[in-house]
């Protein structure tokens, strides 16, 4: 049985991109292991959808009172340099391309770099937050989540079946078996979990995968 | 506006949530301000409205799932602190939007999320919706957020490139500009908006202390406004560069009781 990677390990693959200065806004689900243990070394500043710019850590626990709080409700401390904002002002900062980084959690990804994550199957009704603005306005929009469904199916198709959130705006997906970048209509496999092929990842893919002239194993050094 | 003398004096203060919300009747828009936090959503305006029971509203809010606070008098101690978006909650201060919803009040709901939030108890929204009882428009934040501030800029429409090729911008006008295709989206206007404030003056000055999120966005972007405040201070108090929002966007300013709700059913 091949092992695949905890959400740890794989925020620690999205986390080491960040660079000082770089705008991070984390999507609920899975990017929240980014959060939890974000990078020491470097100075980034995490925006939130409500008009929140440069909090600090996650507090757990929460003292009595506190109220700051992140779009996906954990409350954080506050951090010299903060800023605060109307929603209006907040999402200016996100169309207007002054964020970095999106990391957002999906239900499926495409070979067009389609994302789909605001409608479950069967469903009248949805969530789709700042997730429209964030993924086609971010510099580098990223998905994070695991590489198949529950019932094992795959995340990463060849064409998104359901409602997109934003189209053609992926530009890496990082999951507990791969680290692949979305470019040209290509699925290109950078990374791979440690004893993971080619072959074992196209196995649980709906899209065609193509290995990157540079693909090695994971390594977090 | 009451008179001293021969001169006008600016007071938008009203003395009770029930009389700000005195003519929001049956069919009117809303515009009601909140996200993550009790501390963000006006809960005495929402409740005095649930008492009314003005029905057929419109509602423009960014989140209207969770459940209510009488699908909450239901629910015993963790499971019902669960009912908003999974963290824990304040108790009966922790009114939301929903009260309305579950009350069957809101016909349209104009919003961001309305599916239940990842460990929550439910959404009455969700619930309202299979039966039939309520219609959604599901809008990104940021389109959203800017129809709502277009409406009070005098913006009648924008372009934004923002939901191309998917559903949220099936139907609408599209137009490319420098190679980017983008869709035409219309300024919301309200009859009211309902939004929570730190602090006020007489005059509908408001500031914050924290993320205004909707609350700011929403001033002023409706034909009456109404503030919902922690505290009121004098003319003066607050300083010019403090003030995020102006009280020319702020009609009625309500004072919250400094002790903690105990239900919305009751007048405070």
């Amino acid at each position: 049985m091949l092992e695949r990677l905890p959400p740890e390990i794989v925020a620690l693959l999205v986390t080491r991109r960040f660079r000082d200065g770089d705008v991070v806004n984390l999507g609920i689900g899975m990017p929240l292991y980014c959060a939890l243990n974000p990078p020491q070394d470097v100075e980034v500043i995490y925006h939130s959808e409500q008009g929140l710019l440069g909090f600090g850590p996650i507090l757990d626990p929460v003292p009595d009172g506190h109220r700051l709080q992140t779009a996906g409700g954990h409350f954080v401390a506050p951090r010299p340099g903060m800023s605060f904002m109307s929603h209006d002002a907040s999402f200016a900062l996100v169309r207007g391309g002054f964020i970095d980084y999106t990391v957002l959690g999906a239900l499926e990804v495409d070979a067009e770099g389609n994302l789909a994550n605001f409608m479950r199957p069967g469903r009248l009704s949805g969530s789709v937050g700042g997730a429209p603005d964030l993924a086609q306005c971010a510099r580098n929009t990223y998905v994070m989540m695991t590489h198949t469904s529950r019932d094992g199916a795959p995340k990463v198709v060849q064409r998104c079946t359901l409602p997109l959130t934003a189209a053609r705006c992926v530009d890496r997906i990082y999951t507990d078996v791969a680290v692949m970048q979305v470019l040209d209509g290509k699925m290109m496999v950078e990374e791979y979990a440690p004893g993971w092929t080619l072959d074992d990842i196209q196995h649980i893919t709906g899209a065609q995968l193509v290995a990157s002239p540079v693909m090695r194993e994971i390594s977090l050094q | 506006m009451q008179r001293r003398g021969e001169h006008p004096v600016i007071n938008k203060v009203v003395p009770s949530f029930d009389e700000a919300v005195s003519d929001v009747n049956d069919g009117a828009s809303i515009h009601v301000g909140g996200f993550i936090g009790p501390a963000d959503w006006p809960a005495y305006l929402i409740s005095a409205l649930g008492r009314k029971g003005a029905k057929d509203l419109t509602v423009a809010c960014c989140n209207m799932s969770g459940i209510g606070p009488i699908a909450r008098e239901q629910l015993a101690g963790e499971e019902a602190l669960r009912g908003f978006t999974g963290m824990a909650g304040t108790g009966m201060d922790h009114v939301t939007v929903a009260l309305l919803i579950e009350r069957g009040q809101v016909r349209k709901g104009i919003t961001t999320f309305s599916a239940p939030m990842r460990g929550s108890t439910g959404s009455a929204f969700e619930s309202m919706l299979e039966q039939g009882r309520i219609q959604l428009e599901l809008v990104g934040q940021g389109t959203l957020a800017e129809r709502i501030r277009a409406a009070k800029a005098g913006i009648p429409a924008f372009y934004t490139p923002v939901g191309v090729g998917t559903p949220l911008a099936a139907g609408r006008e599209t137009r490319t500009f420098d190679g980017v295709e983008c869709v035409l989206e219309q300024a919301l206007h309200a009859d009211f908006a309902l939004i929570r404030a730190a602090a006020a003056d007489r005059y509908g000055n408001l500031v914050w202390e924290h993320p205004s999120s909707f609350n700011a966005t929403m001033a002023g972007a409706a034909t009456i406004t109404i503030a919902e405040v922690d505290r009121l201070v004098d003319v003066g108090d607050l300083g010019p560069a403090e003030i995020e929002v102006p009280g020319v966007l702020v009609d009625r300013v309500v004072v919250r009781p400094p002790v903690p709700m105990k239900s919305w059913r009751e007048e405070h």
